[in-house]
């Protein structure tokens, strides 16, 4: 069909110029897809017009129901509908159970030991992963922008926290992999928001983005100029979010109706952590709420929340954020005067405490113009178009800074500073080593992420084993070992002895990470499983494909189809286009549409060669034959 | 590595003479400038070589950035360049009142929570060292136009001397106001 493109010579068709790209926000409550349409960013509804897509993940046997059906299923589903995922992406389940007293308040499944680092969930559609749950989601939001911008994406800006550790990262990227989506940039969600704040403002100078989600929070300082925008530094609790708030409600419900949590089944925990976020939303609007809930054996609790016990529920909780604030005033070398905008960002940023407490802390007027909900996928979405090379100005630039220090562990345990907090990246350091015993040709290094100095306080990212450098004496070695932390944040090591000149090959063995065959077998997995997902892609595909065909055969009839064709020929194209044309409509299979459109073309095929004529001959006239032998 | 930019040095990279003053505002204006050029977003739909490429030549421009913008790094650096290593050095004998001095701080700063009002005590303290490293970076300009490497590598330790200090100053100062809040 593609000879009915042709056009006027020297003329070049150019439908294709704009490539498509998305953001995607993957929350920890909430996740969404934006991307730039005709010039302007807006996030992508899906098919009933919702463009908030709840992160919960429903398995079953045969099926896999991602968003607010799943919400709805998940009481009566506890199991086997999962939510908050977020919260375990780089995780181990060790450091989970430290971190959370009653993890199964928290995160109410069924949790699988493996062989791999890597927590698993027990569903009815087999044990998964926190990389697998995630990549569901980003299915269904890459689905909903192949959809609805109709045409082959390039690639995605998907937003972490920026306080994010390379573990976590790794996680999410390796999520995007297992999605089928072409990662162009892991962008930090504040940087995101200021992007969508600062384009749309015009904002210059200091601005301060405080970012509390479902489950992280992240505070960074940047400066904005002339579309640079420069993180100066970033802190955070990738821990500590509106989910926390839900749970200090949760837990004063049950003290107040005086039920223990180890006695109530997940379902049930499930309704009160519910219950305990409606009032939390409710107290934004009125003065007191009253709390009704039937726990089992006919118990009955009701109650009254008012604003002044929810404020002393989650004062804690909003002063560790400010702590954190300070940190980061102070890591920039800012003071608080010379910040010239708070961006509010993140659901739970609508909590009048929260905005209360923030705007008293910087002492200034805080920006919540832009849906909080929003803004992060609308900045990606900014920098995913930009990055595929889109933005015709082209001088948007973000430039982004190393959340948490890198360092390797050393003798005694103590971990040492490779590359500090808040350096700007990429950033590639070296270090050199040496061997400690005649003839030795490998050695381990074991990298952790964090403030700390004893390794056992900080994130264990990885051991690297470098081998193969050729033997020396004791000492003699000189080890020049390369750290080199990308755009994204994710750090890579390679090693080389210097007085040999040899490359030692380095194996990663992550902590909390899935390793490269992990991810393959999943690929694999995944693969033989998505059949019907295929299915549904290639017939999408070839959707796109007929509206294609059929807008090119009408602007062909409309241009020239009365002086070159028949009233028998057009009659018979006509007939065969209607029924492509219900065929694009109704076809649930890719055969048919196929089939179809073929028979177009066969039927147009004399047209298509008169055209063809017509247009080569025009571009002729006028001219001697001898200038074409020429 | 290609790229001629791995043959400049720092401030070379930033089209400035090699100076103890350097103007931070220029500095960064002229950041930005070469990030703009070379940053891996500028290369996201590029092969994969170049992308590579684009990442090393910015860590280095980061590199650059952060060594000059920062005075002792700075310094530290402008020694390297005529062949002074501050890590090889084997006398390693500083001026003694300098040391008794530090010592006396070290001293003052353990004392300072006893005071009655530790965080004025630490704000004066954090005002005093600034004012000394600022000295002691113009003392470095005169012993390094004179090509008086040794004196100007004391001069760099001395620093280094003052910066942990200063550390120190600030991180009792952070958590003195964590206790307050």
């Amino acid at each position: 069909m593609a000879l009915l493109q042709i056009s006027e010579p020297g003329q070049s068709t150019k439908p294709h110029e704009h490539k498509f790209a998305i953001g995607i926000d993957l929350g920890t409550t909430n996740s969404l897809v934006a991307s730039v349409r005709s010039g302007r960013p807006d996030t992508l509804p899906d098919v009933n017009g919702e463009h908030i897509l709840p992160s919960v993940v429903q398995y079953k046997a045969d099926e896999i129901i991602v968003g607010i059906q799943a919400k709805q299923n998940q009481i009566e589903d506890s199991q086997n509908t999962i939510s908050s995922i977020k919260r375990l992406m780089g995780r181990g389940l060790d450091e989970l159970k430290s971190q959370f007293e009653n993890l199964s308040d928290v995160l109410p499944y069924t949790f699988v030991q493996s062989d791999s680092a890597v927590p698993k969930i027990k569903t009815v559609a087999g044990d998964k992963t926190a990389v697998e749950i995630s990549a569901d989601i980003l299915k269904t939001l890459k689905e909903r922008g192949e959809q609805t911008l109709g045409d082959k994406l390039e690639g995605a800006v998907i937003t972490v926290p920026a306080y994010f550790d390379d573990a976590q990262r790794q996680a999410t990227k390796d999520a995007a992999t297992l999605a089928g989506i072409n990662v162009l940039r892991l962008l930090n969600e504040p940087t995101a928001a200021a992007v969508a704040y600062g384009l749309d403002s015009g904002a210059e100078g200091i601005v301060a983005v405080y970012d509390l989600g479902g489950g992280t929070f992240d505070i960074s300082i940047m400066q904005l100029k002339k579309g640079v925008f420069e993180v100066l530094s970033t802190g955070g609790d990738s821990a500590l979010g509106g989910d926390d708030f839900d749970h200090a409600i949760a837990e004063w419900i049950l003290k107040e109706a005086a039920v223990k949590p180890a006695d109530l089944s997940s379902g049930l925990l499930r309704l009160v952590l519910h219950e305990a976020c409606k009032a939390k939303e409710a107290l934004s609007d009125v003065e007191q709420v009253q709390m009704n809930i039937e726990f089992a054996d006919n118990k009955h609790w009701s109650g009254t929340l008012n604003r002044e016990v929810l404020n002393s529920l989650i004062d804690p909780l909003i002063k560790k954020t400010l702590l954190s604030c300070r940190r980061a005033l102070r890591d920039a070398d800012i003071d608080k005067d010379q910040v010239v905008d708070v961006v509010m960002v993140g659901g739970s940023t609508r909590a009048l405490r929260v905005r209360e407490n923030v705007a008293a802390f910087f002492d200034a007027d805080l920006k919540v113009d832009i849906d909080p909900d929003k803004v992060v996928a609308i900045g990606a979405a900014i920098q995913a178009n930009a990055l595929v090379g889109n933005d015709s100005e082209g001088n948007l630039l973000l430039m982004d800074v190393l959340p948490l220090s890198l360092g390797i562990e050393t003798m005694g345990g103590l971990s040492e500073k490779i590359i500090s907090r808040n350096t700007p990246i990429p950033v590639s350091r070296a270090q050199e080593f040496t061997t400690y015993k005649d003839g030795q040709t490998a050695m381990a290094l074991h990298v952790v992420q964090g403030e700390r100095e004893l390794v056992e306080d900080c994130r264990s990212l990885a051991k690297f084993e470098l081998r193969g450098f050729p033997p020396h004496v004791a000492g003699a070695a000189r080890i020049r070992v390369t750290f080199q932390v990308d755009a994204d944040g994710l750090l890579s090591v390679s090693a080389r002895e210097e007085t040999s000149g040899v490359e030692a090959s380095v194996e990663v063995k992550p902590s909390y990470g899935l390793q490269d065959a992990e991810i393959e077998a999943m690929l694999k997995a995944s693969m033989e499983f998505a059949g019907e997902d295929k299915d549904a892609r290639s017939l999408r595909e070839q959707q796109v494909e007929a509206d294609r065909v059929l807008e090119a055969i009408d602007s062909a009839m409309a241009d020239d189809g009365e002086e070159m064709l028949s009233a028998d020929e057009r009659e018979s194209i006509q007939q065969v286009r209607a029924e492509l044309a219900i065929a694009r409509h109704n076809a649930t299979e890719t055969q048919v549409l196929k089939e179809a459109m073929a028979k177009l073309e066969k039927v147009s095929a004399n047209y298509v060669a008169r055209r063809m004529n017509a247009s080569v001959q025009k571009s002729m006239a006028g001219h001697q034959v001898e200038e074409f032998n020429k | 590595m290609s790229n001629p930019i791995f043959k400049q040095n720092y401030f070379e990279i930033f089209s400035v003479p090699v100076s103890t003053a350097l103007n931070l505002s220029q500095l960064k204006e002229k950041n930005h400038e070469l990030q703009q050029q070379v940053h891996p977003d500028r290369f996201a739909s590029s092969a994969e070589s170049e992308k590579r490429e684009a990442m090393q030549v910015t860590s280095l421009v980061n590199e650059a950035y952060n060594t000059l913008k920062v005075p002792v790094s700075r310094l530290q650096y402008m020694l390297t360049l005529k062949g002074m290593d501050m890590n090889s050095e084997t006398d390693t004998s500083m001026d003694g009142a300098f040391l008794m001095q530090q010592m006396e701080l070290r001293e003052e700063i353990a004392d300072v929570q006893s005071q009655s009002d530790p965080l004025d005590v630490l704000d004066t303290m954090s005002r005093d060292l600034k004012n000394q490293a600022e000295n002691l970076v113009l003392s470095f300009a005169e012993h390094y136009q004179q090509d008086e490497l040794e004196k100007s590598r004391e001069i760099v330790r001395k620093l280094q001397f003052i910066n942990k200090a200063q550390k120190e100053v600030n991180d009792l100062t952070e958590q003195l106001e964590d206790e307050l809040i």
